[in-house]
């Protein structure tokens, strides 16, 4: 039975070097892989508002070469070795992560400190980069149906620049990025007391530390990072905009809310909230909807976590001729009724399998804990929370969660973007 | 310190072997083989029943049954509705899905191990005792419907479309898209034909991977399955896959996109040919990653698109080999250019021991990173078994990689690299497009996204 079921907590060891680089090991020598992650204190939150899509740029240019490594030679090194590896940014961080054999630790930990320490920016990288940038955004935003609407709808949400805006970026500021705009923004934030080191999996923690030392150890600290407001009014910037999609085949709609910061008691709840109401085949809204109503075609429903204030988002494509008004209502009843009566016992132990099922899957994959360690370490400070972060989730009541959405949830403070299949110029 | 320890890449650590054990494997008494793998690491278990029965297998006139099928044995049973199958599975936290692809049918759950009796009771509900009833049937015929129209949005698909429309011809691989008219022949007495022809025990197999103990697992199946009776497996006799002559273009029009989706194609081979190994090395140094010619050539060197790649798809009877690249308009033409670069190069140098030793490095060294995860091991136990590798496939893999010479890599460029036929396929603005690209072969067709043919020269 799950309540007596307990995951054994993770043994961590953490410690930080003289220049502020923050290190996390979790060993687990069940299979013989290593997984690395460096996150750096910046994401597009910590932009200028000239230069949106700079720390995602900036993420592309971290993969073409170092002082001791050859232009593109991250990917080819990692390849070589039989590993594999990314990067991504958010608009809280930059991840940089690999997998690998455990014997190639110390190639991870070489190729990490050699770009920390010297990338090599120059011209021709960033004009390349720059490039795939630009295709990027036109592959996964411009190209593709519904493909703005995370975007559209976050600056509906957030008032503050800093949230409001897309990592991605414009192509005008891309475009005006310069070398030196590109080094500098290294010097800021590419510094080890601005980044988390996270080993997950097969080493040996004393050989681990003396490797770290010798790769990290001297590379020198910078300055604190400037710092950034993300502070929000409750309300949210826009009740209403509509979009028109030139690529969509069908109308749609996406309806948001301004949340309190992960981490609080009242994100864990509204987190869960959203299983009750969208996650799953037996999810209220999509037996309402999907079954019930045969109104929609999609439904999705899912958290933006961030720092500072967060978000909560439901949306769905509508059946043509279906009254796309009437589809709203349904959900703003079904939000009603969870205010009200808050969840079902039925629903709660839902809940809980759920969230064990999840952190049991977890627990197997080396780049999983590396990546979850790293934002508690990163963003808290103590990467001790993963090991409490279930029972925190597991402790959350129906009542807690009743209240919250009542609070948050079921109000007119919301923003709704309709999308709107738009006609071809001719 | 010494900087001088940066200027080399450092040496490894001594490696840590890793092993992958041989399953346990039993018939039960109503044939069904099972393979059960052993695993206390985690209270989890991964659990894929699959039938020798695809998409393939439908009657010449009649798509879209198999997965109608398999997507509708969630949707009721005697005992449960679709909405109590959702609420019981969910409930214990755990997902219980089916689906068909082309060589075969798929049921596949994963649970945490507390569950595993319950999983079986809804695995053996579902497989024996479905009722496809026909308020779902006509639900999923209308949401069918709106799906097609859906996938028509998207340029992958009409890629993909074309691509295997040109390299399969009248082999069943070909069809990857339903018409209107299909989802109309969708009813329950089909459903229930096909139901009964293709889920049968002798023509299946059933994987159960991590927190399981196999005597009790085999009792609670003898127990679930019981009387559920054998069939004939289907006899597949096919079309050839077609042998082509020339390169072709096909455009679809998709006006005002800014970015043409480029797919280029040859048929390739089937998964148990001997060239496979070759094939698979071949096929890693030109485009399976980030460290690839294809790749470092298109995105690395020219900033032409976000990522370019070679795929080999080899597929129970047959398979394909596909470039691909979503690029800005205006280098459509380059793009091309330096894909045929890239294959040209592929076939007339032998590969030099470096490039091959890393393409070895990376598929032998990824082996245990694919197998860290259950779902990972589950796919590779999974795959011997559903394309009859041989029984120790998964202990000698890398072996066999690490066997290929440059020779073998350049014959098999020679044989499934084959420029002078392959079908060119471009979805993107057409009247942008087409000026750039019609030099690369003797014909153009343009389709329309509904798949009607435009224009042809």
């Amino acid at each position: 039975m799950p309540h007596s079921f307990k995951l054994p907590p993770l043994t961590l060891e953490q410690f930080t070097l003289g220049n502020g680089l923050r290190v996390v090991l979790d060993r687990d020598d069940a299979i013989p892989v290593v997984s690395l992650a460096v996150y750096y204190d910046v994401g597009s939150r910590n932009e200028r508002d000239d230069r949106t899509g700079f720390a995602h740029l900036f993420e592309h240019m971290m993969f073409q070469g170092s002082e001791n490594v050859p232009k593109a030679g991250h990917f080819q090194y990692i390849m070589k070795a039989g590993g594999t590896m990314n990067g991504t940014t958010s608009s809280e961080r930059t991840n940089y992560f690999e997998t690998l054999p455990a014997n190639q630790l110390p190639l991870g930990l070489w190729l990490e400190s050699d770009r920390m320490r010297s990338l090599a920016v120059t011209q021709e990288n960033l004009d390349n980069q720059r490039e795939a940038v630009k295709e990027e955004k036109r592959l996964r935003y411009d190209n593709q149906p519904y493909g703005q609407i995370f975007d559209l709808i976050s600056a509906m949400i957030y008032k503050n620049f800093a949230n409001a805006h897309s990592t991605i970026g414009s192509m005008d500021h891309l475009d005006a990025a310069s070398v030196e705009d590109v080094q500098e923004f290294f010097r800021i934030y590419y510094a080890p007391n601005n980044a988390v080191l996270v080993l997950s999996g097969a080493f040996d923690p004393a050989e681990a530390k003396e490797l770290i030392e010798k790769f990290f150890g001297d590379i020198p600290s910078q300055p604190r990072s400037p710092a950034i407001d993300v502070e929000e009014p409750e309300e949210v910037a826009a009740n209403y905009s509509e979009w028109q999609d030139p690529l969509a085949p069908f109308p749609a709609f996406l309806i948001g809310w301004k949340t309190p910061k992960r981490g609080s008691e009242e994100f864990k709840a509204l987190y869960l909230a959203g299983k009750v109401l969208y996650d799953g085949d037996s999810s209220r809204l999509y037996q309402k909807l999907v079954k019930g109503e045969e109104s929609v075609i999609q439904l999705f429903g899912f958290t933006d976590e961030r720092r500072g204030p967060s978000s909560i988002f439901v949306g769905a494509i509508p059946k043509p001729d279906e009254d796309i008004s009437a589809i709203r209502e349904t959900i703003m009843n079904e939000i009603r009724d969870l205010a009200v009566h808050g969840p079902t016992p039925s629903e709660m132990e839902k809940i809980e399998n759920q969230l064990l099922n999840d952190a049991v899957r977890t627990r197997q994959s080396s780049l999983a804990r590396t990546q979850q360690l790293a934002e508690f370490a990163l963003y808290d400070n103590d990467p001790c929370l993963f090991n409490a972060e279930l029972d925190g989730l597991l402790n959350v009541t129906a009542e807690q969660i009743r209240l919250n959405v009542a609070k948050f949830l079921n109000t007119e403070n919301r923003a709704l973007l309709d999308v709107v299949p738009a006609k071809q110029p001719a | 310190m010494n900087p001088d320890f940066r200027k080399q890449p450092p040496a490894p650590l001594a490696p840590i072997p890793f092993e992958i054990l041989r399953p346990f494997e039993t018939t039960l008494s109503n044939g069904l083989r099972v393979v059960i793998f052993e695993n206390e690491r985690l209270p989890l278990v991964s659990y894929r029943l699959s039938f020798f029965s695809g998409d393939i297998d439908e009657s010449e006139n009649e798509h879209g049954l198999m997965s109608a099928m398999a997507l509708l044995l969630t949707e009721g049973t005697e005992n449960y509705s679709s909405q109590q199958l959702a609420e019981k599975i969910e409930r214990l936290g755990a997902g219980l899905s089916a689906h068909s692809s082309f060589d075969f049918t798929s049921i596949s759950a994963s649970s945490l191990s507390f569950y595993t009796s319950a999983i079986f009771e809804m695995l053996s509900e579902i497989v024996l005792k479905p009722t496809f009833p026909e308020n779902e049937i006509d639900l999923y015929r209308r949401n069918l419907l709106e799906n097609l129209k859906f996938q028509r949005s998207q340029p992958p698909f009409l890629a993909g479309e074309q691509a295997a429309r040109l390299i399969y011809g009248k082999h069943p691989y070909s069809h990857v898209s339903l018409q209107p008219k299909d989802v109309e022949g969708i009813t329950r007495e089909k459903l229930r034909a096909t139901h009964r022809a293709a889920l049968i025990p002798n023509n299946a197999v059933m994987l159960i991977v991590g927190d399981v103990r196999r005597d009790e697992v085999i009792k609670e199946l003898e127990q679930h399955l019981d009387g559920w009776e054998s069939g004939e497996a289907p006899k597949r006799s096919f079309a050839e896959v077609p042998t082509r002559q020339q390169r072709s273009i096909t455009v679809v029009d998709r006006p005002g996109s800014s970015q043409s989706n480029i797919v280029i194609a040859n048929s390739g081979l089937d998964r148990l040919s001997p060239d496979f190994f070759p094939a698979l090395v071949m096929n890693q140094v030109l485009g399976a990653g980030a460290s690839s010619r294809v790749f470092m050539n298109l995105r690395e060197e020219k900033g032409y698109t976000y990522g370019a790649y070679t795929r080999m798809d080899a597929r129970s009877l047959a398979g394909d080999i596909e470039a691909t690249a979503e690029v800005r308009n205006d280098v459509t033409g380059e793009s091309i250019s330096e894909f045929f670069k890239e294959f040209e190069r592929i076939r007339s140098e032998r590969v030099g021991s470096d490039e091959l030793l890393d393409a070895q490095n990376f598929l032998t060294g990824v082996f245990p990173i694919r197998a860290e995860t259950q779902e990972g091991l589950t796919t590779l136990l999974l795959n011997r078994e559903l394309y009859g590798l041989p029984d120790d496939y998964l202990q000698t893999y890398r072996e066999k990689v690490s066997a290929v010479t440059a020779e073998q890599v350049q014959d098999a460029a020679q044989k499934y690299i084959r420029p002078d036929e392959m079908a060119i396929v471009v979805v993107g603005d057409a009247e942008s497009v087409v000026p750039q690209i019609n030099k690369f072969a003797p014909t153009v067709e343009v389709f329309d996204t509904d798949g009607k043919l435009v224009e042809s020269k």
